[in-house]
């Protein structure tokens, strides 16, 4: 599919609560249907992010990554049950976090914590097919959209943010959109994506 | 043309050369095609196991690029852009699996890495094809103009970061993997505009600088499959593209030797030649044994044929076999058998003669040449004695043919008996035979006649009769070789008639019988001649009947008027004629006009009896009588109007014939006179035999009776004589009145002279006798009278 430009629309405006607002972002492609699992995150602007990050874990259950895609706020631990019967070498070359968790199976003892906000491809060194990602953003405000192609962020404190995207497989990388999280109440934001076809990860 | 045998044998061979020539060249042909059809589907099939084993190959190549493409480490190598290690490793690894080339390019086609410089690395062409997608790839590309088989496989951290291409040579080692397999000649060959590289190769080293020259045309011509001549020797070739850019390829050059290929097939047709080589020296061996077979006995019959006509009858054809050539040989015995029965009974018939079983007159002549050769030879004398057998004519008319050939054959067998010492005696035909004495062993020609004559001698008994059989022998000698047969047969023959005329038994030859005689035999020729041209004709003499003085008979007497030499005197060719016994002829010519010439005057009116001169010879033949017969039947004439004067010698000869003619003759109503009477030695005994009718007084005693006394006397007993046997009385060569009143006074009946006429033509005779006959004036031509008179009469 061939790269487009990503347009920012900002369509509706909702009156803003007091306490907590809610963006509501709905992801489609250029025939306008929508796509599931695009990561969408919000930044504040000028805001500092407070807070103890949650805690992430992605299975491996059938030689597969579960969820394939998992968002996680930098410094987030993250644990990889293994839930097949067979053991696994997971691992990590990416830049934002490089590690390996050598064969094992079960729940592995420590947690793999994720400092630096980017992209982690995960893989196993003795299923070539088994691919992952962790995306791991500096913002708690973060979610993927449904099969519907939208999700919704809440309970972010009124102000104004930007609104990123991400995808593993995208072409093009979406220019983030701004939007005024209202106190109460919530805001629409919309992204067009192209994701290109999901390799595979090895024959 | 040739012979049958030559025909034969060259057919059947041209036949099977041909038959041969054609299969042979059919089948070379469905050979040669068959032969490439295989190698080149032989190299299709090449084609397709090349191609497999190449992409085989690239299996495992990518198989062992797998390896050092999941290697973990490798791969945080890669990640970690550790440039050191990654070199390292690439090298590791591309020594381990024999690799001639190792890279690493990162996912946007960077080279991270490589055994190359990167220069070289970044120009590999087709690379970003290669390592575009998410698999591997793999390609035969040049790397600075060198082929090689390379695969690019990602480098997965799980998704590809970086791609691994490894790089085999396309050289000898690969090309005699290939060769090993498929059996063919294998080259890589790489392209450029301008050159071309040959990279590994099976062929041997000779070959393969022309291989370059000619592949050029090879790889750039259209077909896949085509035919390359190295060094003389043909190549089927099958050109497999590996690469191509616009103006570069890398190809793989399959080639299969054609003389390999063929090499079954070049088994098989020098099978078939020298199995058609021995066909044909076969059959030309057995058609020359079969054609043999079929002209050798016509080769032998021709022979044979040749024997045949060289008249050997001895040899006969074998008959070896019953096919048709034995039926024809046999057949040719037949007709040699046939051949020689008739050609030996031909021979008998003549050189036999057939009487008295003596050779002939031909056998004779080759006797007397032989004799004639060895005379000349050694030197000896020979001899040649003609005999004829006197009066044999009579023994033929009264005994029977029969009877005269028992006699003939009686004396071939004595004579035969009498010379049996070498001599040959032969019949010639009649009643003459001759004996040649090839050696006379000092006899003289008296000694051989007189042994001829011994063998005559005893009379002959034949049917109950004594036969008496004489001889008239002439014989000459000859001593050299150069005599003419025909020449010593003529002396003898002139010899032996000379005997006949002296009535003698022998007279040997002598060359003074030849005076006078060419005169003879010319005249002989031209008498012959003077019947045939009308040269002769009669002249009549009147005969006055004294008591009424009529005329009513004449004498006819011959004249003949040479075209050249005008009157030719009787006495000069009667004598011949009668001596050769051409008389014959001349006699019965004479018989035929006296008639004709009566039957004229009797036609006008005037009865004239004539009378012609018989000789000798013309009483031995019966033959005169039947011809005298034909004669007056011819022209309707009374026989009384006809009358022969016979000379007493004449019938002397052979008394019992002649009075056997004359009788006949009687028989027929022809008169008869004495002529010249009482000149001869007759006896009034044979007188009285004959059927007499006149006597005619000789002249001489008629011209002198007037003055002498005995004649007178001799003239007056005759008439009286003549009277007293009731004979009329003709006085002959009345000269003057005187003899004619003489003659009345004695009672002669008729006279006949100059005093009363001379002898006339035709034409004055009539008128003559018609004008009542004048007395000649010409009283005084006494000698011509005398000639006349005698020649008319004449018998010698």
């Amino acid at each position: 599919m061939n790269c487009r430009r990503a347009l920012l629309a900002l369509l509706l405006a909702v009156p803003a609560l007091a306490s907590a607002g809610r963006v509501d972002v709905a992801v489609r492609d250029g025939h306008g249907a929508g796509h599931a699992n695009v990561v969408v995150y919000a930044i504040p602007e000028g805001g500092k992010v407070s807070g103890r990050p949650r805690a992430g874990s992605i299975d491996q259950i059938d030689k597969e990554f579960v969820p394939q895609i998992v968002v996680v706020q930098a410094g987030a631990p993250v644990s990889f049950p293994n839930k097949d019967n067979i053991r696994h070498h997971v691992y990590s070359f990416s830049p934002a976090k490089q590690f390996e968790l050598k064969l094992y199976s079960g729940v592995p003892s420590k947690p793999v914590v994720f400092e630096k906000p980017g992209a982690v491809t995960l893989g196993c060194n003795i299923h070539d097919n088994m691919l992952g990602f962790i995306y791991v953003v500096d913002t708690p405000w973060f979610g993927k959209t449904d099969a519907t192609g939208n999700v919704a962020l809440d309970g972010l404190p009124a102000g104004r943010y930007q609104l990123h995207t991400w995808h593993p497989f995208q072409t093009v990388q979406p220019p983030a959109a701004g939007v005024v999280v209202p106190k109460d109440g919530a805001v629409a934001a919309a992204f067009q994506v192209d994701i290109g076809e999901t390799p595979r990860a090895a024959k | 043309m040739k012979s049958l045998r030559q025909r034969i044998v060259v057919f059947f061979t041209v036949l099977l050369v041909v038959v041969l020539a054609v299969a042979f060249s059919w089948i070379s042909r469905s050979q040669e095609n068959i032969a490439t059809a295989r190698l080149i589907a032989e190299l299709e099939v090449g084609e397709r196991v090349c191609t497999q084993l190449l992409a085989q190959r690239s299996a495992q190549l990518a198989q062992a690029a797998q390896v050092l493409a999941s290697d973990y480490g490798f791969r945080e190598a890669v990640a970690t852009h550790d440039v050191a290690t990654i070199t390292s490793v690439l090298q590791n690894h591309g020594a381990r699996i024999n690799a001639s080339v190792v890279l690493l390019f990162s996912t946007e086609g960077e080279v991270i890495a490589t055994t190359l410089s990167h220069a070289t690395a970044r120009a590999i062409p087709v690379l970003s094809a290669l390592t575009s997608g998410n698999g591997r790839g793999s390609a035969v590309v040049p790397i600075d103009g060198k082929p090689y088989q390379i695969v690019a496989l990602p480098v997965r951290a799980p998704l590809p970061i970086a791609w691994v291409v490894m790089g085999f040579e396309l050289g000898d080692a690969l090309a005699g993997e290939l060769q090993r397999v498929t059996n063919l000649q294998v080259s890589f060959v790489a392209q450029a505009a301008d050159r071309s590289q040959l990279y590994g190769s099976t062929l041997p080293d000779r070959l393969r600088q022309p291989l370059l020259t000619r592949v050029g045309d090879a790889v750039a011509g259209s077909s896949v499959s085509q035919r390359v001549d190295l060094l003389g020797e043909a190549f089927e070739s099958r050109i497999v593209p590996l690469w191509m850019a616009r103006d570069e390829r890398v190809v793989a050059l399959l080639q299969l030797s054609v003389a390999e290929g063929l090499a079954p097939f070049v088994r098989l047709r020098n099978f078939l030649l020298g199995l058609a080589v021995v066909s044909v020296l076969v059959t030309v061996a057995g058609s020359i044994m079969l054609a043999g077979g079929i002209t050798r006995p016509i080769n032998r019959l021709a022979e044979l044929a040749r024997q045949i006509r060289d008249g050997n009858y001895v040899e006969h054809a074998k008959v070896e076999t019953a096919d048709e050539i034995g039926e024809l040989a046999l057949s040719f015995n037949h007709m040699l058998d046939g051949i020689a029965a008739r050609e030996s009974e031909i021979l008998r018939l003549a050189y036999n003669d057939t009487i008295t079983g003596l050779p002939n007159r031909a056998r004779f002549k080759a006797a007397l040449r032989e004799a004639i050769a060895a005379s000349g030879r050694t030197g000896q004398q020979g001899a040649v004695a003609l005999l004829d057998l006197d009066r044999f004519k009579h023994v033929n008319d009264t005994l029977g043919h029969r009877i005269g050939d028992q006699v003939l054959a009686a004396v071939g067998e004595r004579l035969c008996a009498a010379f049996s010492r070498g001599e040959t005696v032969a019949r010639l035909g009649g009643d003459e035979f001759a004996i040649v004495v090839p050696d006379m062993a000092g006899r003289t020609l008296e000694q051989v006649a007189a042994c001829a004559a011994r063998a005559l001698g005893d009379p002959i008994e034949l049917a109950g009769q004594s036969i008496d059989m004489n001889a008239s022998v002439g014989a000459t000698t000859f001593a050299r070789a150069d005599v003419e047969p025909l020449a010593l047969l003529r002396e003898a023959d002139v010899a032996m008639y000379v005997a006949k005329q002296r009535r003698v038994a022998f007279v040997p030859y002598d060359a003074a019988f030849e005076q006078g005689r060419q005169v003879q035999l010319s005249l002989l020729g031209e008498l012959r001649r003077a019947i045939e041209n009308h040269e002769l004709q009669l002249h009549y003499q009147p005969k006055l009947h004294l008591r009424d003085g009529s005329v009513r008979q004449a004498e006819a007497l011959v004249r003949w008027t040479h075209h050249e030499r005008g009157l030719v005197p009787p006495i000069e060719f009667i004598p011949f004629a009668e001596q050769t016994g051409y008389i014959r002829n001349v006699t019965r010519w004479v018989i035929e006009e006296a008639v004709r010439q009566a039957s004229a005057w009797r036609a006008e009116g005037v009865e004239i009896e004539l009378a012609v001169n018989v000789s000798a010879r013309d009483l031995a033949d019966m033959e005169l009588v039947r011809h005298t017969e034909r004669a007056l039947a011819r022209h309707r004439m009374p026989a009384h109007l006809i009358c022969v004067e016979v000379t007493e010698s004449g019938f002397m000869d052979d008394p019992q014939r002649a009075l056997d003619v004359l009788n006949a003759l009687h028989a027929l109503g022809v008169g008869l006179a004495i002529d010249d009477f009482g000149t001869g030695y007759s006896s009034l005994a044979y007188l009285k035999k004959l059927p007499v009718q006149a006597l005619k007084i000789d002249r001489a005693f008629v011209k002198n009776m007037v003055g002498d006394e005995d004649d007178r006397m001799i003239v007056r007993s005759t008439i009286d004589l003549g009277h007293d046997m009731g004979l009329a009385v003709v006085a002959e060569g009345v000269e003057d009145a005187a003899s004619i009143e003489s003659l009345r006074a004695l009672g002669c009946d008729f006279v006949q002279g100059y005093f009363v006429s001379k002898p006339l033509p035709a034409d004055q005779f009539l008128a003559w006798q018609r004008a009542g006959r004048p007395i000649s004036p010409r009283l005084r031509e006494p000698d011509r009278e005398a000639g006349d008179a005698r020649t008319a009469s004449a018998d010698a």
